[in-house]
């Protein structure tokens, strides 16, 4: 009948007339293509030129800001910090705020459950001066509060320097952006896990599934391509996440704490080399988009097999 | 009748969520009790935790004196018309990527996230520029166009996800009954991603609370500054007012937290088991 | 669900247009469209226009002077208006470099210092600022002052208040260590050293390369040497003998005298130490006692200050650092006049009194005669303090900016802007790394960045 012919000749949904489709579409294409398109090409231009914050003019010097950025040893050294911030964040952030999710789902007393998830919400209100603040405060290498705790419960012998310390400086930013981000994921994962219907977990448990079954074979299924997205997208802030540690430890000591984008403020802000900043955002760009499509192989495999 | 059993993972389900829940709140309440606390004594006494004396001081100055009740309602208007016009947008955008452009709506899903690529210190110069171009410089409604560069990629990203959960039976049965393809999505699917919507409009909410580079270089004058510029004003060179900014800390997280208790009893209810007929 | 949509989407268009017709009026810019009047603050004729003001007194009594005195002057020419924005000190170089590019900048603003004012000069941004100087009179002003902030024999710049750096200490710990008031660097180190127990450090050396203070030490150790940052050619010094000893001296007092956690310091954690009484010593301008007195006020009666320590017994007498906080007008402004006519407005005694008498002895008059005036003179504090702040007003007439010895440059102002000597210095105490080559690679990495600013 009518239903079948337009089902038929979908390509993969319910096809409706031109207008309807456009109309649901263009205003989130619109405003992403005018808002995407200028600074990619500025900064595309940029990076071919010699421009200054404070100069209005600039010549093209082709491919020597490239080669200036991939001289430079700091550059080397703040990606490799961004590798090691961005693994260490995303995992911590995704396990923390998995296990919270799925903890969250166990709590059947809905007043107790809104109690923890607001909680959960809190360090996600914080913005990045305030979350400094607060750190470092408590942090304090004279009389901050962890360090002495520490002290006074016999689990080190001196205050330790948490942030001014190079070798413990990236795992306590790493740990203060678990506590910032960890939250985010906990609440989308647990939206995802209501959206699967209850009745799978029935009758997976009259069939005598056991729970990690139920685990492995309804709730994964179902929340993988949501919590997979939602992965990705942390990956590619956390990687560019600038505020955090500026306020924090502004890439100390001795360049210990800095990422790529304290490096670019460095270059193009402070140094005032716009072109070379250009350059290296160029070349996050890059590294960034290779990165996602990595992850997108993985899961289109995942949506395959849904 | 309903047994209480005490599995081990109910059992370290509550524990987990006890540790986390004090290590998120302890932050938030030191700041709130050091508010209360005068001025000299976060400095003089910097391990104590409750203030020798309560005073309101720091708030009144900061909300009287400094006119941070204007920043709070610049504030409110950029976030929540923020909020509002991304989360509308993007659930549109997300459906009609879903049900009418699958496959290019695929590559249109992936291009969103490269909006994400640049550091946002690299963005502010050009957007600053186009602002200028098109006369909204120092607007509140040219930071809010700017503001849904970050936030509608990520919400149409995740609403994306949350509509791919809804089964098309639904929708084929509401087509059945006659309604039109608006009515479909506003009635009946709209209703079953409500989860994901709260979800995603409590994060574009918070985002453009807190957001701090974009409000400072795009905003000029300080009857139009949000709330998170306003703090920063408050780190002077010469002379720091601790009190001040432990209360003017605390006035910006409080809103974010707030707000999220108000809807967050509507993230729960998913799937109801009577849509399908 | 449907009227819910619809009513949210008229609740948007609603709030859109609200705050669409508010903005319209300044969406157009900030410039009026009266008509320009050319001629300086001449009380018969009239002034008219539109001016904005940028500064950085974000906090109390300081930001109620100055808007006071805007509030007074617009009084007297009703067809003025003056807004003024304050932003905290790291915001406002943010802002206007990023303005170059967005157009977003002032009629007339502060400059954090001289140095400031060469890099502005350098954008070719300001606007002379002779009519000013002529008015209120160039004698009255500080000749280094105006010097700093000359180009092309035209000045572009006046100080509106000046202070400079002398050693701070804290009377009580001394006496009960039976220990005396420091006058070489030799001695400092010893004393310092002995004060660093009990909780107590001796000297804090904070390294943030968000901030100066690195640099700042390190130009005081040089200078008392008779040396120089800079070189004659303006290229960096860091690798000269007195230099190194420098550097060298230093990271000693960071090992034995300073809490580890300053590696990450900037000037506001390294100053609220002292406010909080953790150190003995400390090196600030008069700024010391309105932070002291804010914090522990029972310290106030504690703490002095002495001129800078000098190399060895008997060397002269010698200033490291003096700081002038800038009144510039920009050369966009479409009403300079009106700029030029409100700064005159500032410096008239009584304005000029109340806003000194904000921060007394933290910030000094730039201009002659001040001090003995009545209102100024009695001023509480400052009878108080009054031998510190002779002190610190010999230094303030005696010093030059970091790295001004040469005249003013852009190079001196890169000097204290770009974190390098402070990365140098976290280098040498994290990684170890030598001080001969890590001051050889700072000086390089300051010579390339002169070498792209400086053109």
């Amino acid at each position: 009948m009518n239903l079948n012919r337009r089902l038929r000749n979908n390509s993969g949904g319910i096809n409706g007339s031109n207008t309807t489709r456009w109309f649901f579409v263009l205003p989130a294409l619109a405003i992403v293509i005018c808002l995407l398109i200028y600074p990619l090409m500025s900064t595309l231009v940029y990076s071919f030129t010699n421009k200054t914050m404070t100069k209005t003019t600039f010549k093209v010097i082709g491919l020597a800001n490239y080669i200036s950025v991939l001289k430079d040893p700091a550059f080397f050294s703040a990606f490799g910090h961004s590798l090691l911030w961005t693994a260490g964040s995303v995992l911590g952030q995704v396990i923390v705020g998995f296990i919270g999710a799925l903890s969250l789902n166990q709590v059947k007393n809905k007043k107790i459950q809104n109690v923890f998830r607001i909680c959960a919400i809190i360090p996600w209100a914080f913005p990045a001066i305030a979350t400094a603040m607060v750190w470092k405060w408590m942090l304090n290498g004279i009389y901050g509060f962890i360090p002495t705790s520490l002290v006074n419960l016999g689990l080190t012998n001196e205050m330790l320097q948490f942030l001014s310390t190079s070798q413990l400086v990236m795992p306590t930013l790493m740990f203060i952006n678990v506590w910032f981000g960890a939250p985010m994921i906990l609440v989308n994962v647990f939206a995802a896990l209501q959206t699967i219907p209850q009745d799978q977990y029935e009758a997976a448990q009259i069939d005598g599934a056991s729970s990690r079954q139920s685990f492995l074979y309804i709730t994964a299924p179902h929340i993988r391509t949501v919590v997979g997205l939602l992965v990705v997208l942390r990956t590619v802030w956390v990687f560019n996440n600038f505020d955090m540690i500026y306020m924090i430890t502004a890439g100390g000591p001795a360049g210990a704490s800095s990422t790529m984008p304290l490096y670019i403020y460095d270059t193009g802000w402070t140094g005032m080399m716009v072109g070379k900043a250009s350059a290296a955002s160029m070349l996050l760009l890059m590294f960034l988009i290779l990165l996602c499509v990595l992850y997108f192989l993985v899961i289109r495999r995942w949506e395959k097999e849904d | 009748m309903k047994k209480k059993k005490l599995s081990p993972s109910v059992c370290f389900s509550y524990i987990f969520l006890t540790i986390l829940s004090v290590m998120c709140v302890f932050p938030l309440l030191w700041l709130l009790v050091s508010a209360f606390k005068s001025s000299g004594e976060m400095l003089a006494n910097p391990t104590s935790f409750f203030p020798r004396e309560w005073t309101l001081e720091n708030f009144k100055t900061v909300l009287f004196t400094l006119n941070f009740t204007v920043n709070i309602k610049n504030s409110l208007i950029v976030a929540l018309i923020t909020t509002v016009i991304a989360t509308t947008v993007s659930a549109l955008a997300a459906y009609g990527i879903i049900r009418f452009f699958p496959k290019l709506g695929d590559i249109m899903t992936k291009l969103l996230i490269t909006t994400y690529m640049f550091p946002s210190i690299m963005l502010v110069i050009p957007y600053a520029v186009v602002m200028r171009t098109i006369h909204l410089t120092n607007s509140r409604v040219g930071l809010v166009l700017v503001y849904m560069s970050f936030s509608v990629p990520y919400a149409v990203w995740m609403l994306v996800g949350f509509f791919k959960t809804v089964p098309i039976a639904i929708e084929e049965s509401g087509r059945i009954d006659g309604a039109n393809r608006f009515q479909v999505f506003t009635t009946l699917v709209l209703p079953l991603v409500r989860p994901g919507l709260v979800s995603t409009a409590i994060y574009v909410f918070i985002n453009a609370w807190n957001e701090f580079l974009y409000a400072l270089l795009l905003i000029s004058s300080s009857s139009k500054q949000t709330l998170s510029v306003a703090v920063k004003t408050l780190e002077g060179a010469d002379i720091l007012n601790w009190g001040s900014m432990m209360a003017a800390s605390a006035i910006v997280v409080l809103p974010s937290i707030i707000f999220f208790c108000l809807i967050q009893n509507k993230i729960a209810g998913g799937l109801a088991d009577g849509a399908v007929k | 669900m449907k009227k819910i949509f619809s009513m949210f989407l008229a609740a948007l268009l609603l709030s859109t247009c609200l705050t669409g017709c508010g903005d319209s009026d300044s969406a157009g810019g900030k410039n009026s469209q009266t008509p320009q009047q050319a001629n300086s603050s001449d009380s018969g004729k009239a002034l008219k226009g539109e001016i904005t003001f940028w500064h950085c007194f974000t906090q109390g009594v300081r930001m109620e002077a100055v808007q006071a005195a805007a509030d007074s002057f617009m009084k007297d020419n009703p067809d003025v208006t003056i807004n003024i924005e304050t932003m905290s000190w790291g915001d406002f170089n943010t802002k206007w470099k990023a303005g170059i590019t967005t157009g977003d900048l002032p009629d007339m603003s502060i400059a954090q210092n001289t140095g400031e004012v060469a890099e502005m000069l350098n954008a070719e941004m300001l606007a002379p600022i002779e009519n000013v100087v002529s008015a209120v009179g160039a004698d009255r002003f500080s000749e280094n002052a105006l010097a700093d902030m000359t180009k092309n024999d035209t000045k572009y710049g006046v100080p509106y208040y000046s202070h400079a750096q002398v050693m701070w200490y804290r009377q009580d710990l001394l006496e009960n260590a039976g220990l005396s008031v420091p006058k070489t660097w030799d001695q400092f180190r010893e004393t310092a050293a002995e004060l660093t127990k009990d909780g107590v450090y001796g000297a804090g050396v904070s390294m943030s390369p968000n901030d100066l203070l690195c640099t700042r030490y390190l130009n005081y150790y040089v200078r008392s040497g008779g040396g120089s940052l800079l070189n004659d050619d303006l290229t960096a010094n860091l690798t000269s003998d007195l230099a190194l000893d420098g550097i060298r001296f230093w990271v000693d007092v960071y090992q034995n005298c300073s809490p580890a956690e300053t590696i990450n310091y900037t000037v506001n954690d390294h100053a609220t130490m002292f406010y909080q009484g953790i150190t003995a010593f400390d090196f600030n301008s008069g700024f010391m006692i309105s932070g002291v007195a804010g914090n522990r006020e029972d310290l106030l009666d504690s703490i002095s200050c002495a001129p800078l320590p000098v190399m060895k017994e008997g060397d002269p007498y010698y200033s490291a650092e003096t700081t002038h906080i800038p009144l510039v007008i920009w050369k966009n402004s479409k009403h300079p006049e009106i700029c030029e006519a409100f700064i005159e407005y500032l410096f008239k005694d009584d304005n000029y009194v109340e806003f000194l008498s904000a921060v007394p002895v933290g910030m000094l008059p730039s201009l002659a005669g001040i001090a003995d005036l009545d209102a100024y003179k009695t001023n509480e504090t400052i009878v108080r303090f009054s031998d510190e702040a002779a002190v610190i007003t010999d230094a303030v007439n005696n010093g030059r900016a970091i790295g001004f010895e040469h005249g003013p440059s852009v190079q001196a102002g890169l000097l204290t802007s770009q974190g390098i000597i402070e990365n140098m210095f976290q280098d040498i105490v994290t990684n170890g790394t030598d001080v001969a080559e890590a001051a050889k690679n700072a000086e390089t990495r300051l010579n390339e960045i002169f070498s792209t600013q400086a053109e």
